[in-house]
């Protein structure tokens, strides 16, 4: 269910565009957001609703941007590391491994606790400071498996 | 014109043409998978590639326009390699699971890999794989993804044409999947034009599936027998058995779109109801079987006994030309009667006064035609459901050239998102609304209506007072004046609701005279729900006209008339071929009780129907797939049938019985054969002397206009609108819709699945409908408290029923809307003789 | 050389709208709308500024397509897409100097006759969004942007519209797709975004480095920017430099700088000392360089010349413990990856390149693969939708061209020749 937050949001997006239809993708966003970094079937029928299009669209939307987690179960932190160039040249498979045993989970599984989510995903545009990961919003550069450590006990 | 060399050869073509339509113009083919002449342009597939002179790369001629001087290649070697690459790359994720494909044998990504390469692929990894079994979209359609081509035709054509856009390219990359939301089923058109556009054995027909292989079926080309859009379609059968009804692209006002009814209707063909024996009714009410001779011989006995006009004969819209024209012949010219009618759903009255207001003797008009204008007035029909491929070409028209459209109709429907304006009238004053307008018109340009129709009439109307009669708010009515006035071309798609209430032919009238008067370049089009209905009644099908509509001196007695004969005991016999009276009939009692009074009815039909069941004589027919002949659809566009299986056990067409009773009444009797027949048609009318009865697209098939024939001041209860002012019949009496809290007006027509008696043998589409319904307005369902699937009582005065509700969004409040088909609640039976659209309620139970 | 992009980006608070105007920020604006919009074209046209999102076209040219019908609603888009592998340069700029490209994008509105302007920003930087979001509600209270702009009866509205995953979105027209609520898959072309772009009107779409140049070219004129490094492409340059040197990182410098320079003396040179042994010049999509190569000068005809391309600037440098199978197999699948699907040579062919280079770079390739890659790679090229596909053939034939000998050698022995 959409909360009544979100459809203030998504009513404030509507002003944004020409059309309802462009602000499909930041009320999917915000939908997501609302649900931890999970979208539902019923998310996307509801976003659909309101704005005025088919369910068959956001469906499209959601399956087509790799942030879109539809039907998945992602936990409370989704850590993200790049495994692209820059970044697997600075040892970032390294950190993945390191990550793997860490929280006892293969890339693209979730801690048994929902905790952690981890995925390996392509170049975030943080070549220059990499290895790099995004913990939900946040960046987090020049890793290495000391400041993983750190970062990982910082979370609330 | 754009001159261009393609393989060496000069070619002169329109400007804007694409290479590829240009190639085919000078002989040369491309192949495609994406491209769709009707769908929008995707150039993705690239198989179309060409190499232009000059050019660093090869082009897509898919969406590559002819410039003049181009220098095409389509066999180069270049292009022949990268032709052969794409095709390797289309098999290296293709699940190639031929043998069992219901495609394999017709399959484009099979013939074109046949044709051009690779002889072999080198592709040995892993394929991508969405899934491992078939899965289940519809009732009629099942998905295997591994085959995909990803041409995304099924999303455009679902989108674009039918207007639902239920499917979706989910994912991205290898890993799209062209499907609907969540791969959920799909509760949509049901038309499967994603199965026929499919190039592969993506999309499939559930029904069909591992039936058969192409290549053991055995078709013919003929004519969808639901509406009269006309749709040319091949009918297949296996083993004596109807199994498949494909549409083609190029072929047919339709090319490759069908609809539910069209696509998956056929298999009432194959119904094990069907009437296979002449039937004989014994005293104590059951049947007995006879032979033909017997059959005929009594009906021979009895037409003798009649004097002429005391018999009738019914014939429903769905026969063919031949034999509309031959039972005409045989009612007129041996049995001297006059007494012949084709619908039992309206008066002859009614037709008269329909055809001439919409032109109908004055010839065809193509539908494209039609909709190349500025505006389109759709009025008096649920276009969506009734004639759906209709909604199809239109939609596409509307969305490509934003040619402006209004619909005007009490019930919401799909088209209504491609219009401009939609006007929410009270039911049965379309012409109220019209006259509304026609008010404006003059108001704003009264010193261009000398010398129109009514015009004493006209200067009277009051728009205000019209506008609350039809309940359409005057800004609209003077919105929809003002786009009128601004169009030059203009066309008006006038429906059935028009013969169901006559008396708003005189609003179309005035509108029509009016625009024309304007000076404005006016098309009208009918919209019509039977097959062969305009077929009917350019054969002579009407108590009124023979023929090529000349009016006759002494007109008979129509459906109506003959009904109300029977009941008053002067009327003895009655010959009904396929047609329903007692279950079609605006009364349903007084129409079985009026049958049941008759000395002799017999009836032809391919079921038991009421009708049949109330007759001394039951006589087995023959359907559409079963006869040759032609049909001619609503824009006058005479076509061809053939007929691919003989109908089954002892039954016959109509034309072979018709023929037989004129033998044993008359020996010289005849033609009998289709073609015969039809030469005599062409003899006998003008409108089909010249006209070319076959599969052809073009206009060249259109009938031809017969303007003096028949003049509008013949019609409609004898009077002239034009100037008979006082005493002339007001517009129907329509009561202002007070909405009492649960009390609607009762409005019919046809479902999407489900229209005349035939679709209800259909298992395919009795499947698509959960039940009888009853649909109603989205507000009306909230203030009820009632949502949809709820189990309701419908009640009116003579008559109530247990229903399904369905609520439709933008719907007009305080109508209650019943498909007219239902055996089950027999929307017939609550409405009384006489009396017009009865109240009903509505409550949840 | 002056900095003119990077500037403010170190200063403290360096995106708030007072650091900017304290660092002489808006004064171009306020020339800007003093001038006629065609003289500014004019201006940028004679500055020689050329694109640098990628492809280097002239950006004066472009605005210059854009009809003059001034009853005609026009848009302009900033390409904040960001999303090469290498490429890391816009952020900086967004992140710490936003005013500088929105000062950039009212000039550029202005010039084109646009009213309303959209930023499509990747949607991974949030960060980035927010800093813009923020730097626009500045610019809005300071009356540099909504109504009447200065009082000059100049209209513009500016927002920003996240993407959500997609490097195709990077494309121009698979960007207007996505901005326009649908999956983002490149457009056919013509018609051109400046004639049919965003809800059909006329577009501009210009990077954001690209529209960071404006305010310096208003405030210091063509011929000062015109004079920055070679005739042909001139103007400043962020070059972003990562992988094995010692200070991976952001250099603006002008261009033509030669490749050599900028790896080994602005970057510190090689990680650890070790030995050189090829750079990818602009961002993955661009064919390697090797030793041999490296004086070229780092700008897009120079780079042409030599087969390659500038492409964002974006450099990543590898030394001689670098499994170059490796390094296709990573980059392809990148492709592969992000391949929107709409055109088959670059879905099918990108996928099947990335399962026969990952078979190799396992030790399971097979006699003749190194040729496959060869034929997968000619049915690729020149036959697809957009550059994409394009750009994963040139990356890997880029390889190939140099180390050709160790994707034969992991087939043969089934195992890396350098690690
Ligand atoms: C696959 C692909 C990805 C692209 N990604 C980007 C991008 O992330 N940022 C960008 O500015 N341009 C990108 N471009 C280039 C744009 O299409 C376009 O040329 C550019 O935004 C124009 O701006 P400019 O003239 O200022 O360079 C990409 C092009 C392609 C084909
Ligand atoms: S080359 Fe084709 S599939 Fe690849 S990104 Fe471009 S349009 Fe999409
Ligand atoms: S038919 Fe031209 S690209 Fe598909």
């Amino acid at each position: 269910m959409l909360t009544e937050e979100t459809k203030t949001h998504i009513e404030g997006l509507l002003n944004k565009y020409k059309t309802r239809r462009s602000a499909v993708m930041p009320a999917l966003m915000h939908a997501q957001k609302q649900n931890a970094g999970n979208l539902t079937e019923e998310d996307m029928r509801e976003v659909a609703d309101y704005i005025g299009l088919n369910p068959v669209v956001t469906n499209e939307i959601v399956g087509f941007y790799t942030m879109y987690n539809p039907l998945k179960d992602i936990g409370t932190y989704h850590i993200q590391v790049c495994a692209n160039l820059s970044c697997s040249l600075r040892q970032a498979e390294f950190i993945i491994e390191y990550l793997e045993k860490k929280l006892d989970i293969k890339s693209g599984e979730t801690t048994k606790n929902k905790r952690y989510t981890l995925t390996r995903v392509e170049c975030l545009g943080s070549c220059g400071t990499a290895p790099m990961m995004q913990i939900n919003d946040d960046y987090f550069e020049d890793l290495t498996v000391s400041k993983v450590d750190e970062i990982l006990s910082n979370l609330d | 014109m754009i001159t261009l060399t393609i393989n060496d050869k000069e070619v002169s073509v329109e400007d804007g043409t694409l290479i590829l339509e240009a190639a085919k113009q000078a002989g040369f083919h491309i192949p495609t998978f994406c491209y769709q002449p009707i769908l929008s342009r995707l150039a993705s597939c690239r198989i179309c590639l060409v190499e232009i002179e000059g050019q660093r790369k090869l082009q897509p001629s898919c969406v590559t326009p002819v410039m003049p001087g181009m220098k095409v290649q389509t066999e180069s070697q270049d292009v022949k390699e990268a032709r052969i690459g794409v095709l390797e790359f289309f098999l290296s994720n293709h699940a190639l699971d031929c043998p069992v494909c219901d495609k394999g044998g017709e399959c484009e990504l099979q013939n074109m890999v046949y044709k051009y390469g690779p002889k072999k692929g080198e592709f040995t990894e892993k394929k991508e794989r969405f899934h491992e079994k078939d899965y289940i979209l519809s009732p009629v359609i099942v998905k295997n993804s591994n085959r995909c081509v990803q041409c995304l035709r099924c999303v455009r054509v679902c989108d674009e044409a039918v207007g639902r856009t239920m499917l979706g390219p989910m994912g991205r990359g290898a890993h799209q999947e062209e499907t609907s939301f969540l791969k959920s089923y799909m509760d949509c058109d049901q038309c499967g034009n994603c199965i026929e556009v499919c190039p592969v054995g993506c999309f499939m027909r559930l029904p069909y599936r591992y039936r058969a292989r192409p290549w053991d079926l055995k078709s013919a080309s003929t004519i969808c027998p639901y509406c009269a859009t006309g749709c040319r379609m091949d009918i297949q059968e296996r083993g004596g058995e109807y199994i498949r009804a494909i549409s083609k692209f190029g072929k047919g006002v339709n090319s490759e779109l069908m609809c539910a009814r069209g696509r998956f209707g056929f298999d009432f063909l194959n119904n094990e109801d069907r009437l296979t024996k002449p039937l004989r009714k014994k005293d104590d009410g059951t049947f007995e079987e006879i032979t033909w001779a017997e059959a005929l011989e009594t009906i021979k006995t009895n037409f003798k006994l009649s004097s002429p006009e005391r018999i009738g004969a019914i014939i429903s819209a769905r026969n063919t030309n031949e034999e509309f024209y031959l039972l005409q012949k045989l009612m007129r010219t041996v049995l001297k009667s006059n007494n012949i009618d084709s619908s039992p759903r309206w008066s002859s009255d009614a037709v008269s006064a329909y055809v001439t207001a919409c032109g109908i003797n004055e010839g065809g008009t193509s539908i494209a035609d039609s909709i190349d204008v500025d505006t389109v007035l759709i009025t008096g029909s649920h276009i969506s459901d009734e004639n759906p491929v209709t909604d199809y070409l239109l939609r596409r028209a509307f969305d490509t050239r934003r040619i402006g459209v209004i619909i005007a109709s009490p019930r919401a429907m799909k088209l209504d998102s491609s219009a401009q304006m939609t006007l929410r009238n009270i039911p049965a004053s379309d012409g109220t609304l019209l006259k509304a307008v026609v008010a404006e018109l003059y108001t704003a340009k009264p010193e261009a209506f000398k010398g129109v129709t009514g015009l004493t009439k006209i200067k009277t109307l009051d728009s205000a007072t019209l506008s609350k009669d039809c309940g359409v708010a005057l800004d609209d009515i003077k919105a929809t004046t003002g786009k009128l006035l601004k169009s030059d071309q203009i066309s008006i798609l006038a429906g059935t609701e028009y013969l169901r209430f006559p008396e708003s032919l005189e609003g179309l009238v005035f509108l029509r005279d009016a625009l024309r008067a304007l000076k404005k370049d006016l098309k009208i089009l009918p919209l019509l729900d039977r097959c062969n209905q305009r077929g009917a009644w350019d054969m002579g099908i009407h108590p009124a006209f023979t023929p090529g509509y000349e009016a006759l001196e002494k007109e008979g007695l129509g459906c109506d008339r003959m009904v109300q004969a029977a009941d008053d005991r002067q009327l003895d016999m009655l010959y009904v071929i396929c047609e329903n009276i007692a279950g079609l009939y605006p009364d349903a009692k007084y129409a079985v009780s009026a049958l049941s009074k008759l000395k002799f009815l017999v009836v032809q039909d391919v079921f038991m129907s009421e009708t049949a069941k109330l007759a001394h004589i039951v006589l087995p027919g023959a359907a559409f797939a079963e006869k040759d002949g032609s049909f001619t659809n609503q824009e006058g566009r005479a076509q061809k049938i053939d007929s691919l299986l003989p109908p089954p056990g002892e039954a016959k067409t109509a034309l072979e019985v018709i023929a037989a009773i004129g033998r044993e009444l008359d020996y010289g009797f005849g033609p009998s054969t289709a073609d015969e027949v039809l030469a005599e048609i062409r003899e006998a009318t003008s409108m089909y002397r010249e006209v070319e009865i076959d599969t052809a697209r073009n206009d060249s098939a259109l009938v031809k206009g017969k303007p003096a024939a028949l003049r509008i001041a013949d019609f409609l209860g004898k009077k002239r609108f034009d100037d008979v002012e006082a005493e002339n019949k007001p517009s129907l009496p329509v009561p202002v819709v007070k909405v009492k809290p649960l009390s609607f007006k009762l409005v019919t027509g046809n479902h999407l699945f489900y229209s005349g008696t035939i679709a209800r043998r259909s298992h395919t589409l009795r499947n698509l409908v959960s039940g009888p319904m009853v649909e109603v307005s989205v507000a009306d369902a909230e203030r009820l408290g009632l949502s949809d699937g709820d189990t309701v009582r419908v009640k009116g005065k003579y008559h109530e029923a247990i229903l399904t509700l369905k609520s439709k969004k933008g719907s007009r409040d305080g109508i209650a809307f019943i498909p007219e088909n239902f055996t089950e609640v027999g929307l017939n039976r609550f409405l009384k003789r006489g009396e017009g659209i009865q109240e009903v309620t509505i409550r949840k139970i | 050389m002056e900095k003119i992009l990077l500037k403010n980006i170190h200063k403290e608070d360096s995106f708030k709208i007072e650091t900017y105007l304290a660092g002489g920020g808006y004064v171009a604006l306020k020339k800007a709308l003093k001038e006629r919009p065609d003289d500014i074209i004019q201006l940028v046209q004679d500055s020689n500024l050329r694109g640098r999102g990628g492809a280097g076209f002239p950006a004066g040219l472009k605005w210059s397509f854009i009809p003059k019908d001034p009853t005609m609603q026009k848009y302009l888009a900033c390409n904040a897409d960001e999303g090469e592998p290498g490429t890391f340069k816009d952020r900086a700029i967004i992140d710490n100097d936003p005013h500088l490209l929105i000062e950039g994008m009212i000039i550029t509105s202005f010039a084109i006759g646009a009213s309303s302007s959209y930023i499509y920003i990747r949607g991974e930087f949030e960060f980035g969004a927010s800093r813009l979001e923020e730097a626009i509600a500045e610019a809005y209270e300071k009356g540099y942007l909504g109504d009447n702009i200065l009082g000059t009866g100049f209209n513009l509205d500016m927002a920003v519209h996240r993407g959500a995953g997609a490097y195709i979105c990077g494309e121009e027209t698979a960007l207007l797709d996505s901005l326009e609520g649908r999956r983002g898959q490149p457009r056919i072309k013509p018609p051109f975004p400046a004639i049919a772009g965003l809800y059909g009107k006329p577009t501009v779409i210009n990077n954001v480095e690209t529209l960071s140049c404006i305010p310096a070219i208003v405030e210091k004129g063509a011929k000062w920017f015109a004079a920055i490094g070679p005739e042909k492409s001139p103007g400043p340059k962020i070059f972003g430099v990562s992988g094995h040197v010692e200070r991976p990182g952001l250099y603006e410098l002008p261009m033509g700088t030669s490749a050599r320079e900028i790896i080994f003396e602005h970057s510190g040179g090689m990680l650890g000392g070790k030995k050189f042994k090829a750079l990818i010049p602009g961002g993955v999509t661009a064919p390697m360089l090797v030793e041999e190569e490296l004086d070229t000068g780092m700008d897009f005809d120079s780079l042409a010349a030599l087969g390659s391309m500038l492409g964002s600037g974006g450099m990543i440098v590898m030394d001689e413990t670098t499994c170059m199978v490796r390094v296709s197999w990573i980059i392809n699948k990148f492709f592969s990856h992000e391949s929107c699907g709409k055109c088959t040579p670059c879905r099918e062919g990108t996928t099947w390149l990335t399962k026969v280079l990952y078979r190799i770079e396992h030790g399971e390739g097979n006699a003749g693969d190194v040729e496959l890659l060869d034929r997968i790679c000619g049915n690729i090229f020149g036959r697809t939708f957009c550059p994409l596909g394009d750009g994963a053939v040139m990356a890997l034939r880029g390889c190939m061209k140099h180390f050709r000998d160790e994707f034969v050698y992991h087939v043969e022995h089934k195992r890396c020749k350098v690690c």
